[in-house]
């Protein structure tokens, strides 16, 4: 299975997909997390920490300099651009870099193209995608099963998803999942759910904790596993890996 | 004055652009603020609303085979002034307000039409009007010169550790791009700030020279909420306070006074 996050930025893409992958894991599924934003964060929030997070970062950018060999096959490159997790999730930073060699496996393709190439067999994998609707205009039909779209109860934040639900239902990108996030109150949810009235709008409640864990490049699991916003996380995935 | 505010997704560069802008109106400047972002933001912390306008295709013309200069120009008899008059929209306060457009889910490619703000902002004269530009979040815009205008870059960096990793990567691309396009000026500002650890935080682990500080505040959350500006829900707020305190820190550095000062010293 194949999910994509999407969203403006800072609604909390990235801490979604991490807890959405650790809690796959935890239920027994084998998960590769895919950070494919050329700004990835996603080490931070499953709690591989700072530093461990900076230096993938600094070995996909080295393939730029030249001081890197490139991997010269999918699996390697996980293995290379890649980095144990907790809960025996992989993560793997894919990302645009800026001189990609045209056919290289590790390069050649753009995340959105990889993941309609690559047979992943049995695994889950769970992609977080840059910021904005240009990751939907260029996934093609069958490259995911699932897009997560994450909004927050703001007035930009649900036109940018209105946009982006639009372009997963032309597009045919697969089932798509709303996940308000920081919702506080009923007028939050409303907002929300009156903009996707046909949608499954799943409600992940404001959490200090989670804000916290942000703070301090902390996992929200591991910070904070019995919030709120966690619990509400974690019973989608549930979710997700049943029928739809 | 040309400032470029860039930082990473919902850090709050639209919120603090846009009250920066109308700021330095207030006070009699002429402001252009210009969204580079194709994604809904700038427009609604001015307080317009989402904005659907597009700068027209016809704005430019693609340069003859063999020609040197960049693919597209502005077409013949088309001044960047003659193009902030036709396509900036009126926010309030006086700003003029320029996008290239937003993406729309089946929309036409909007290339034409970055080629054309692009143009623009390279071709206004050096010091009228002022700019006050809004960068994509993230850090790959930046890349492809779409703060070439800027003589100061503001990043904007909340206290979180995403926040201030992007802060990192956002001025080494700064300071390491095309040295001739390079900002003169690369300085941090910090939003949502809870307390004087958050401040320190983003101080210490940027390395930057923070300008300004903006504290977290529910009246911000509210506007945003409603999709209007904290100017016209919340004056009395103290993230507006802070950023009066912000814009003054702003242009007191600006470099044409720099300039003038030193000029003034010398005679």
């Amino acid at each position: 299975m194949k999910l994509a996050v999407v969203g403006k930025g800072g609604v909390g893409k990235t801490t979604m997909a991490a807890v959405l992958a650790r809690t796959l894991a935890r239920d027994g599924a084998t998960v590769v997390a895919l950070d494919c934003d050329t700004n990835p964060n996603l080490g931070i929030s499953l709690g591989i920490g700072d530093t461990e997070t900076e230096r993938l970062i600094g070995l996909r950018q080295s393939l730029d300099d030249g001081d890197q060999e490139h991997a010269p096959s999918w699996e390697s490159l996980v293995d290379v651009f890649g980095s144990d997790a907790p809960d025996g999730v992989r993560l793997a930073v894919v990302s645009a870099i800026e001189k990609p060699e045209p056919g290289c496996p590790c390069c050649g393709l753009s995340p959105e193209q990889l993941l309609r190439t690559v047979a992943f067999d049995e695994q889950t994998v769970i992609a977080d995608f840059e910021a904005g609707t240009g990751t939907l205009t260029r996934l093609a039909e069958g490259a995911v099963d699932v897009v997560v779209l994450v909004v927050v109860p703001t007035a930009k934040s649900v036109e940018v998803a209105r946009r982006a639900a639009e372009l997963v239902a032309e597009k045919r990108l697969g089932r798509l999942v709303v996940l308000a996030n920081q919702v506080r109150d009923d007028a939050d949810r409303e907002l929300v759910t009156t903009a996707f009235p046909d949608v499954d709008v799943v409600c992940v409640p404001h959490d200090e904790r989670i804000a916290e864990a942000d703070r301090y490049g902390l996992a929200p699991l591991d910070l904070a596993p019995d919030a709120d916003g966690v619990r509400a996380i974690a019973a989608l995935a549930g979710t997700l890996t049943a029928p739809a | 004055m040309r400032v470029a505010f860039v930082g990473k997704g919902g850090a709050g560069k639209s919120a603090i652009a846009g009250v920066v802008a109308r700021l330095l109106a207030r006070r009699g400047e002429d402001v252009l603020a210009v969204d580079s972002d194709p994604l809904p933001g700038l427009s609604v912390s001015l307080g317009l609303g989402v904005v659907e306008a597009v700068i027209p295709a016809a704005a430019v013309e693609e340069k003859a085979e063999g020609e040197p200069g960049p693919r597209f120009r502005l077409r013949r008899g088309l001044t960047a002034s003659g193009a902030l008059d036709r396509y900036a929209l009126p926010a309030p306060d006086g700003v003029r307000f320029l996008q290239f457009g937003k993406t729309r889910a089946s929309g036409v490619p909007l290339m034409r039409s970055q080629w054309a703000f692009r143009q623009i902002l390279d071709g206004l004269p050096p010091e009228h009007p002022t700019v006050i530009g809004d960068l994509p979040g993230g850090t790959r815009q930046p890349f492809f010169g779409w703060a070439g205008y800027a003589d100061t870059v503001v990043v904007v960096v909340p206290p979180t550790s995403a926040g201030i990793l992007s802060a990192r990567r956002l001025a080494k691309l700064a300071s390491t791009e095309d040295a001739t396009a390079a900002p003169s000026r690369i300085v941090a500002v910090a939003s949502q700030v809870r307390d004087g650890s958050d401040l320190e935080r983003v101080r210490q682990r940027t390395g930057l020279d923070v300008v300004g500080s903006v504290p977290w505040d529910g009246h911000v959350l509210a506007a945003e909420r409603e999709g209007r500006s904290v100017l016209d829900v919340a004056l009395e707020s103290p993230a507006v306070a802070a950023l009066v305190a912000l814009t003054d820190r702003l242009a007191a550095h600006r470099p044409t006074a720099a300039l003038a000062h030193r000029q003034g010293g010398a005679s």
